[in-house]
């Protein structure tokens, strides 16, 4: 409990209902009250005793005073203080000096109002790790009857002084139970991948209103300001499998991607190759047809000429192309008049003319470096 | 005649302390004189008994917390779960509350500790574990309380506030036997996405070749029939020209086929002098 009692200060100020007389009245209040007392009573004595009497007096005034002093309070902007007389609630004040009848008439607790505190549900650090530690008081069941380890941070102030000084005992503890209460039913009203991932806020939002309608059941006097989720996990026996299926998420992307790549290669190279063989055959028609409509002209000239004179220009045209043809070729004429067996090596006619070919192309090679011998045997060997 | 003063003068401050009692705003008070409850004093405040004859006991009256400790109890499917409960409750009857407990917390926190275990074990024996977590966690809570609160109002003065579950925990065999569901859920979950994916790359990839046949074959057919179509404007252009005069393109064709084949230093002719060519070569004839 942080309720402090009071300190006496400088300069006071009656703001009480008690409306404590000016310092200067009570210092005369109370000379007179002991001179009728006591010094009225005394007032044939000797003087040393007289004297004495008299120290004694203001020993008892300064006695008083002090007693006076003690209070005064003051308190801070952010505080509130709670008068109590006799143990009764008399009245509560704001920011500023004050004074209460002193010790044992009344006394002052004072309240930071302002103060955020936190206090947190689960965590390794919680100071009520009672009843078998932190996994006990975040490890909760969903109502798919999953288990998920949940961990809080609740952030609360105190705004009613007098309700959190006199309502409940330890008012701290009761929030802490609250929210672990509620926490636990809010979890268990939702399923678990809710709580995982998309319903976090919600289940913090849930938390803190069905808390805060509690404690004002209770009177605790305090105010839930927030309820943060720090972490909200799957137990760490079957973390790993939930990892995989994280993972499993990714690879479900990746082959897609990959899919997608090879789509995007194969696709567009197909449509170049639709491209090439249009242009091929575009290419091909255009030369058939030119091939054609030239040959047929060539022939339509010659036939024109050869109309003319058909005798002569069938008969130059046979001899010239003989000529031609046997100018360019091995030639062996045969007399069939003659009846005689005639044996023509037809094998070697063909097998010389190759040689002296084949002779000529290695003489070529052996005059080029002798570097490139074996790539020139190999390529003359390839010839043969 | 002064000492006699001062000595009655603190005789009456003995008798007047002795005779006050400050009763705070957190307390309630009995009186009691020789044993016998004479008041009780609700009313936070200065008060007054008479000395050596009357006694005064106070007893707290804010909330109170009873944290029980963590109970096990069987669901109906026979099922252990470890319930952790708490209860909030104050005095309202401070003499009935005297009476009853003899005025000690500890000994009403321990009664009502018995009671509200009682009403939770033979609540959690109606119902099955996913009733118990989510469904009628409220419910379980109501009643309970319901319970408590009679209880506690008649017999010791006590009103019950709140009853609540804090937390609800399985044992650790059926932890293990849910861990491992668990596990088994997020393989099959797992294998149904790498599986989903392995669908959608292939439908994907099906698709993309699907395309790529059908392209290459339109682009077949058409250039099939530009082929064609430039076959068939050559085959036009040959037909018009030579329909003039057959017998001379056949000639003509032929001379042309000689001159192609016959074109090669290795081919070898054998040839008859008596051929048409050889006419003038003999001019014996």
């Amino acid at each position: 409990m942080s309720q402090k009692q009071n300190g006496a200060e400088m300069a006071w100020n009656d703001n009480n209902n008690q409306t404590p007389p000016e310092l200067d009245e009570v210092i005369k209040d109370f000379k007179n009250k002991f001179n009728s007392t006591f010094g009225g009573s005394s007032s044939g004595k000797s003087g040393a005793s007289k004297a004495a009497k008299g120290s004694f007096k203001y020993i008892l005034i300064l006695a008083v005073i002090v007693w006076l002093l003690t209070g005064i309070y003051i308190v801070d902007p952010a505080e509130r203080g709670v008068v109590l007389r006799f143990g009764a609630f008399q009245t509560s004040t704001t920011q500023g000096p004050h004074w209460h009848i002193p010790y044992p008439i009344e006394s002052v607790y004072k309240v930071n109002v302002e103060q955020v505190r936190a206090t947190e549900i689960g965590f390794r650090n919680t100071q009520n790790s009672y009843s078998g530690g932190v996994s006990s008081e975040s490890l909760m069941l969903t109502k798919d009857e999953n288990m998920v380890d949940v961990n809080l941070a609740v952030q609360y102030k105190i705004v009613d002084a007098k309700a959190y000084l006199f309502n409940v005992y330890q008012p701290e503890l009761t929030l802490s139970h609250v929210v672990q209460s509620v926490i636990r039913q809010v979890v268990g009203d939702n399923t678990m991948d809710h709580v995982l991932t998309t319903g976090r806020d919600q289940v913090a939002q849930e938390v803190k209103t069905a808390s805060q309608a509690l404690l004002n059941d209770y009177g605790v006097g305090l105010m839930i300001t927030a309820v943060t989720m720090q972490d909200a996990q799957p137990p760490i026996q079957v973390k790993a499998s939930f990892d995989d299926v994280v993972k499993a998420r990714e690879d479900e992307q990746r082959y897609i991607n990959e899919a997608r790549a090879y789509a995007n290669d194969i696709v567009p190279k197909a449509r170049g190759a639709s491209q090439r063989i249009m242009a091929e055959a575009e290419a091909y028609k255009s030369q058939v047809v030119s091939k054609s409509e030239g040959e047929a002209y060539r022939f339509t000239q010659i036939l024109t000429e050869y109309l003319k004179a058909p005798e002569v220009t069938k008969e130059r045209l046979y001899r010239e192309t003989l000529e031609d043809v046997l100018s360019s070729t091995n030639k062996v004429i045969v007399d069939s008049s003659s009846n005689s067996l005639m044996y023509l090596p037809i094998d070697q006619l063909i097998n010389s003319n190759r040689t002296s070919k084949t002779s000529s192309t290695v003489n070529t090679f052996q005059q080029t470096p002798s570097g490139q011998d074996d790539q020139s045997v190999l390529r003359s060997r390839e010839n043969r | 005649m002064n000492k006699i003063i001062i000595i009655l003068a603190v005789l009456v401050a003995i008798l007047l302390s002795s005779s006050l009692y400050t009763v705070n705003e957190t307390q309630v008070a009995i009186k009691l004189r020789l044993g016998e409850i004479v008041a009780v004093e609700n009313e936070p405040g200065l008060k007054f008994k008479t000395p050596f004859v009357n006694n005064v006991v106070t007893f707290d009256k804010r909330i109170q917390t009873l944290d029980s400790a963590a109970e096990s109890f069987l669901t109906v499917e026979k099922k252990n779960v470890v319930v952790d409960s708490y209860v909030k409750w104050r005095i309202v009857d401070t003499q009935k509350f005297y009476i009853s407990t003899g005025g000690a917390m500890s000994s009403a926190n321990l009664r009502l500790a018995q009671n509200n275990q009682d009403a939770l074990r033979s609540e959690f024996s109606k119902r099955t574990i996913i009733e118990v977590v989510s469904d009628e966690r409220e419910a379980i809570m109501a009643s309970v309380k319901g319970k408590l609160k009679s209880i506690a109002e008649d017999e010791y003065g006590i009103e019950v506030i709140d009853v609540r579950i804090k937390r609800i925990e399985l044992s650790q065999e059926v932890r293990n036997s849910v861990y491992s569901r668990m596990e088994t859920e997020r393989k099959g979950l797992a294998n149904k996405y790498r599986s989903e994916g392995a669908e959608e790359a292939e439908k994907i990839q099906a698709f993309a070749d699907k395309e790529r046949t059908i392209i290459l074959a339109n682009a077949y057919r058409d250039s099939e029939k530009v082929r064609g179509n430039g076959d068939a404007i050559s085959a036009s252009n040959y037909a018009e020209a030579y329909n003039q005069d057959v017998d001379f393109y056949s000639f003509y064709r032929s001379l042309e086929s000689y001159k192609k084949s016959f074109n090669q230093q290795g081919d070898v002719l054998i040839l008859n002098p008596d051929s048409e060519f050889f006419r003038h070569f003999n001019p014996s004839e």
